[in-house]
């Protein structure tokens, strides 16, 4: 995933295949050793000015991996994933292009 | 003659090709929409869910007015089964005129949200509002019980569920909704026209896809293509089975408006018949991640539930008040849509279409291919 702010620690996000209308969940891991003390996980569609319905369930699995459940993509289009890591009480955004057909 | 043979069968391959217009990113999208019909699966949170003999007593109930408190109707009355499992009216009228156009009741099994404003996220708590519902069935719990114990049925409902003298009549109500959806659960649209091009496409049987008659593949093209309906309608049932402005006035009198959505929710989250709550059988609570982690928003207000578009041919009026008398009229509001009844900061994906005529005609053809052959 790309960040705004210069050395930000590294994300990844892994996901298998993204089923269209139905719930889906991804695992999101900071490479860095640094340590992470919270998550948050959403999206949107810049083209149709909205959201996900349905907020995520996050759950930490230790080792700077996060599980997010209950994503679902209800539209077919581009989709901007957003992650928030707080990293000691600062906070950096991560973004990530999705084109689901 | 060997050349011969050859030269006519690339002649005939060719001519066949030529028949499916569709590009080979478009076909890719057609497969999406099936294969059709889809497996069933039984419902986690309704114990009788595919029982033989649940089923048969919920087909009885259903078309019986023992669930209306005096007898005066059935479920079967506004949920026609000669009609598709609805009626030609534009608003259902119970005992009174009630806000909305009556849904049909095929290929329900399995969703997540019932209804136009989504106030259920069960096939049994959708089945048992109306029992309870002033301006429709009318039946409290108590009077519900009273009648399921003098009825016919008492027999067949007591093999399934047990005495029902011991029964509290809040049980009796969720059990009998659950017999209705062990029978709702089994009405489905059957295969269409536009299910062996679908599948033919699959195959590469491009001889086969080449039946399907180019109008409704030229409606189809519109469909996912420049007319953008496959945003919302997408999927086997055509149908992402979330809330969206479409346009369509929500104003039911000078006075009043049907808030869809919004209103949906609020009932949702304020009633017991959830499957995060006690009536649900399912001990996993699968499906209740859907009413834990909805989100709110204020425009949720007007906004209505993607309706399925199988066997729409089939069930006008349309629209969540039946104010579009078919199909014709469904694309012409969408070709011509005044976009300064949408939201203002709702969602943005609708816009004039301006479909000329021929276009109009294509995407009719289209939607018309998803019922059955007359």
């Amino acid at each position: 995933m790309s960040s705004e702010t210069q050395n930000a620690p590294k994300v990844h996000v892994a996901v298998d295949e993204i089923p269209l209308a139905q719930p889906f969940f991804i695992l999101v891991t900071v490479c860095d050793d640094i340590a992470v003390s919270e998550v948050r996980v959403d999206a949107i569609m810049p083209a149709h000015q909205h959201g996900l319905n349905y907020a995520p369930k996050i759950t930490a699995l230790g080792d700077g991996v996060f599980r997010a459940e209950n994503m679902l993509f209800h539209m077919p289009g581009l989709w901007e994933l957003r992650v928030d890591a707080n990293f000691g009480g600062q906070s950096i955004s991560y973004t990530s292009d999705v084109v689901l057909k | 003659m060997k050349v011969l043979v050859t030269t006519a069968f690339v002649v005939l391959a060719g001519a066949v090709r030529a028949e499916v217009l569709l590009s080979d990113d478009e076909i890719q999208q057609t497969l999406s929409f099936g294969p059709w019909p889809i497996s069933f699966q039984s419902d986690p949170s309704n114990r009788v869910s595919n029982d033989t003999r649940t089923i048969a007593l919920g087909a009885a109930l259903f078309n019986d007015p023992v669930l209306s408190v005096d007898g005066a109707f059935s479920c079967a009355s506004c949920h026609d089964p000669e009609q598709a499992f609805t009626t030609s009216d534009a608003r259902a009228f119970g005992r009174v005129l009630l806000d909305r156009n009556t849904p049909s009741l095929r290929n329900l099994a399995g969703l997540r949200w019932y209804g136009w404003g989504g106030k259920s996220d069960s096939l049994w708590a959708a089945s048992l509002h109306p029992i309870i519902d002033e301006q429709e069935m009318g039946h409290s719990k108590e009077s519900l019980k009273t009648a399921i114990s003098e009825s016919i049925y008492i027999d067949d409902f007591e093999a399934i569920f047990g005495e029902i003298q011991i029964q509290d009549p809040e049980l009796v109500l969720v059990n009998t909704a659950k017999t209705l959806s062990a029978y709702l659960e089994t009405l489905a649209t059957g295969r269409t026209q536009f299910d062996d091009f679908r599948d033919a496409l699959e195959n590469q049987d491009l001889a086969a896809a080449a039946n399907y008659p180019e109008a409704a593949q030229r409606g189809l093209q519109l469909f996912i293509g420049r007319g953008n309906c496959v945003l919302c309608h997408n999927g086997p049932r055509f149908s992402n089975n979330e809330f969206h402005d479409s346009g369509v006035p929500y104003f039911l009198s000078e006075t009043e408006v049907d808030d869809g959505r919004f209103g949906g929710l609020n009932f949702l989250l304020s009633n017991a018949y959830t499957l995060d709550g006690n009536w649900s059988d399912d001990l996993e609570k699968q499906g209740a991640w859907v009413v834990r982690s909805v989100r709110r928003s204020h425009s949720d207000f007007g906004t209505f539930r993607t309706p399925s578009l199988r066997g729409v041919a089939e069930t006008a009026p349309c629209m969540h008040d039946g104010s579009l008398i078919d199909l014709d009229a469904v694309i012409r509001h969408y070709s011509e849509i005044d976009t300064e009844r949408l939201h203002a900061d709702g969602e943005a994906i609708l816009s004039e279409l301006n479909l000329s005529e021929q276009e109009i005609a294509d995407l009719a053809a289209f939607l018309e291919s998803l019922s059955k052959v007359p």
